[in-house]
């Protein structure tokens, strides 16, 4: 290929990429994405993994079963 | 709407997804078991396989003559194929596995279409199986980070079609009125990846560019799937996992915006500064110096939110797995992308390229970073996705221990020794000629390299470390489990 044509595909590559960017923040401000920002952070918490709730720690060791009758 | 979605009715654009119902955490997990695990199990076993072709580089780069008499485990095939069982079997592996979990877990709603992924898993790990293969028996394609073979493209074209779609379909149907940064991220990674790919296939094999156009394609693509693959991914399991485990929200939300759409622009300008002094136009060069400048801002922001949103919880983050290496990893994110912004100064560039500090940057990025954080995502959820715990701490904290301080010694050895390296080629006497000769810098690097074996073997002692964890998991009877809270999740919907 020339340089011309390289210079074609990458502007069309290059456009899709932009066009499509540009796209997703145009939908992202319509749906209000963008507006009330720290209220969407809090978004990833629920009633299985409450706010303020620790949900990871090191496995503790278990106890031997002591048998029954001892 | 029907129990059982059929693939049709997910994929109508018409459709409503208000019908659908939302999902409790529990059953998202429980859904994602199968696929998740069909992922994560193969992504261990290329983990290892990966770490056995880097011992052995490692090996070779100071004792050449180690398995010299085996064409099919010479240095460039085994350098490559260690490279690709890594970024491919081990990194895409773990990322089918974590995105998706994670995109499911967001969306909130009932996990739809779990075939998919399994289909696409059985399809990855044929194409990476025959990638790797070709590559040991000699039919590698000489464009780096494109090595696998051009007959296995057709697996990974059907591979990313499969995954994109799954993660399309679980998107449309959410149940969360908020986008969180996290599915920003890992949407625009499943959009970027196939453009990437389709461009690099299209000007790299299909009709192979010539010349600079080739090399530029070339970097512009390498430097593009660390930067809009497992960068993004990587942070959007960060910004999921360290606010969640520590049950605080994210430092600053609007910051993390700021940070996405921040990358968005620059990243993918910055690869070409691999050609800094290479017969590339000025001006290409230049740009891609600005934009590697310019990703400051993402970083700057992404450490502000990362570092400040585990300030004061230092106690809990020590005791968690899964902050210890995603903290660990967004450390080095921070610090890799500052050293990576400085190595496209031309004037830092002069002395770093074509030396073993390139080497250890990229370690330090795709390891120290990316790697370290998806460790801490399969922590955080393999108890979830088999209602079981882990079996062992002490085997948890010798990988992160080893892994740790094993890629901090390569990091420091490799740049270290790359920095001399650089500054003894470029070394002139008064009258012009080198101050050292060729062979004299290699015998230099070689107390360096040694190191970067050293580093090699205590990484390895961290991987098996990890592998017997998760194999003694998967394979224990389900009745010993015993759940200790607060790792596992409460009850699913259903049982409670």
């Amino acid at each position: 290929m020339e340089w011309s044509q390289y210079i074609l595909v990458g502007f069309v590559f290059g456009g899709i990429f932009f066009v499509a960017a540009a796209l997703a923040l145009n939908w992202a401000h319509r749906h209000g994405q963008l507006s009330n920002l720290e209220k969407g952070a809090k978004t990833i918490f629920d009633d299985d993994e409450p706010l303020g709730e620790v949900t990871d720690k090191f496995p503790v060791k278990r106890k031997k079963r002591t048998p029954k009758g001892m | 709407m029907s129990s059982n979605p059929s693939l049709i009715e997910s994929l109508n654009p018409t459709a409503d997804p208000a019908v659908d119902f939302r999902a409790r955490l529990g059953e998202v997990d429980e859904s994602m078991r199968k696929p998740a695990m069909l992922f994560l199990v193969s992504a261990v076993f290329w983990l290892l396989a990966g770490s056995a072709l880097a011992m052995i580089a490692a090996i070779k780069s100071t004792n050449p003559d180690f398995l010299g008499m085996t064409e099919w485990l010479t240095f460039g095939r085994v350098r490559t194929a260690h490279l690709n069982a890594m970024i491919f079997g081990w990194g895409n592996n773990v990322i089918f596995a974590v995105a998706p979990w994670i995109m499911g877990r967001l969306c909130k709603a009932r996990i739809r279409h779990t075939n998919i992924l399994l289909i696409a898993g059985i399809f990855w790990n044929i194409a990476v199986t025959i990638g790797i293969f070709g590559i040991l028996r000699g039919d590698m394609v000489g464009v780096e980070w494109l090595e696998m073979p051009a007959y296995v493209s057709p697996f990974v074209i059907i591979t990313y079609a499969l995954v994109g779609v799954w993660v399309v379909i679980a998107f449309r149907w959410r149940q969360s009125e908020h986008v969180y940064v996290s599915q920003w991220y890992i949407l625009a990674a499943f959009f970027w990846l196939p453009w990437l790919y389709t461009i690099a296939q299209a000007m790299l094999i299909f009709e192979p560019a010539t010349g600079v156009v080739q090399s530029l394609t070339n970097w512009w693509f390498a430097h593009n799937v660390l930067g809009l693959w497992l960068t993004p991914i990587a942070l959007a399991t960060a910004y999921y996992l360290i606010p969640k485990v520590l049950g605080r929200p994210i430092h600053s939300y609007y910051l993390s915006v700021i940070g996405f759409w921040a990358l968005a622009l620059f990243y993918n300008w910055a690869g070409v500064h691999h050609l800094i002094g290479g017969p590339v136009p000025a001006w290409v060069i230049s740009a891609g110096t600005v934009a590697s400048v310019m990703m400051v801002i993402p970083v700057i922001v992404t450490a502000i939110n990362h570092h400040l949103t585990v300030v004061g919880c230092h106690k809990e983050g020590w005791a968690s797995p899964t902050i210890r290496f995603v903290v660990f990893g967004a450390i080095n994110y921070t610090v890799v992308s500052l050293f990576g912004s400085a190595m496209a100064l031309r004037g830092v560039n002069e002395v770093t390229h074509f030396t073993h500090y390139t080497v250890g940057h990229a370690h330090h990025g795709v390891y120290g970073f990316f790697t370290m954080i998806m460790f801490g995502a399969v922590y955080y959820m393999m108890p979830r996705l088999l209602f079981r715990e882990w079996r062992n701490a002490f085997l948890i904290k010798v990988h992160w221990w080893m892994c740790g301080m094993g890629l901090i010694l390569m990091v420091a050895a490799l740049q270290i020794g790359g920095w001399f390296q650089g500054l003894q080629m470029n070394a002139l006497s008064e009258d012009g000629t080198p101050l050292y000769s060729f062979i004299q810098v290699v015998e230099n690097t070689k107390p360096w390299l040694w190191l970067r074996s050293l580093s090699g073997l205590m990484i390895v002692v961290g991987h098996f470390a990890f592998a017997i964890n998760v194999f003694w998991m998967v394979f224990s009877p389900r009745t010993q489990d015993k759940v200790t809270q607060p790792t596992l999740l409460t009850p699913t919907t259903e049982e409670a």
